[in-house]
């Protein structure tokens, strides 16, 4: 018979890292539509998210922490207090990063106004479209191999 | 020495084309050793403004400057992106070795100056005057005139060194090369 599994604490969840692609396409919002490289570094209580631009540079470092969110981009340093506020700030749409690190880890956590598809999640692929509020919004991921 | 490379390259080289393979590491954290990322394409560029990656591996993505828009189409997220080629290729490396018509062109948007030999190769480190921060410095190699290497580091300490191999030069590159379209039901973000 099996084992009894140890569901691991909340706190003990060990802090991941992934790395890929993102896409993100707002309806009628071309500007706030990007792609870039990524690396996701942690938890969603604590953490860090990284874009690059296709040639390999890197294009901002969003870093969160209980109190505190920071975004590095160019030679300027912003603080915002909430991640989501972080996020929104560098790329103009609440990505619900702190959910990513679920979404990615395979479990689908409902977040109010997103649908997540992991169905393609061992192909490395992820989708989650925004329906409300509007305006809609479709982000994918694909994850390096 | 570099910089005589870089003035025979950017006034002898009106097209070309080439195998490419990138390293990009970046910065070691928290004592962690420095995580660095392979991948290989191919290169084609053509005087003034035009230039083309092909990414095969890892991944496929496809970065087309035509002269006036940049497109990015990346393969897996069945997206391209498109932005005007002056917002972003002034202070880009590709700028560098396929645009700039001569060396004074070059000298609008980098400071150029020749630094030690390294890895068998004479090296001409190019700083971007205008700050927008993204781009630290990049060194450009030469093995003699033929263009060897590019060395780019970006201003969070991140590195990226794409090494050419089998390069062509004017030796006929299809202006087609880098007339970019969107391959059918792939969606097109204009930025």
């Amino acid at each position: 018979c099996a084992s009894p599994q140890l569901a691991p604490q909340k706190e003990e969840v060990s802090a991941s890292v992934w790395h890929g692609r993102m896409a993100l396409q707002v309806e009628d919002q071309p500007s706030q539509s990007f792609s870039a490289g990524f690396e996701l570094r942690g938890r969603a209580e604590q953490g860090e998210l990284t874009l690059y631009n296709p040639l390999g540079g890197t294009l901002a470092a969003l870093q969160w922490a209980p109190g505190s969110a920071t975004l590095r981009s160019g030679n300027e340093v912003k603080q915002f207090d909430s991640i989501d506020a972080l996020v929104a700030g560098a790329t103009g749409t609440a990505i619900p990063v702190a959910s990513l690190f679920d979404w990615l880890a395979g479990s689908n956590t409902p977040v109010t106004g997103w649908e997540a598809d992991l169905s393609q999640l061992p192909q490395g692929r992820l989708r989650a479209r925004r329906v409300a509020p509007p305006p809609a919004a479709d982000l994918r991921v694909a994850l390096d191999k | 020495g570099g910089m005589e490379s870089l003035e025979n390259f950017v006034k002898t080289a009106k097209s070309g084309r080439a195998d490419f393979s990138q390293v990009v590491t970046a910065p070691g954290r928290d004592g962690q050793a420095p995580r660095s990322k392979t991948s290989t394409g191919s290169f084609e560029f053509s005087r003034p403004a035009r230039f083309r990656f092909d990414y095969k591996k890892p991944f496929e993505q496809t970065i087309v400057a035509d002269g006036q828009t940049l497109w990015l189409y990346d393969v897996d997220l069945k997206q391209v992106t498109s932005r005007k080629q002056a917002q972003v290729l002034g202070s880009t490396p590709a700028a560098l070795i396929a645009s700039s018509p001569d060396l004074n062109a070059l000298k609008k948007d980098f400071s150029l100056e020749a630094i030690a030999d390294r890895d068998g190769l004479q090296w001409v480190q190019a700083t971007p005057k205008v700050k927008d921060g993204q781009l630290h410095s990049v060194k450009v190699g030469f093995r003699g005139n033929e263009l060897a290497a590019l060395d780019i580091l970006d201003s969070f300490g991140q590195r990226s060194v794409i090494s050419f191999s089998k390069m062509e030069l004017n030796a006929g590159v299809s202006p087609d090369s880098f007339q970019f379209k969107a391959p059918q039901g792939v969606d097109v973000v204009k930025q």
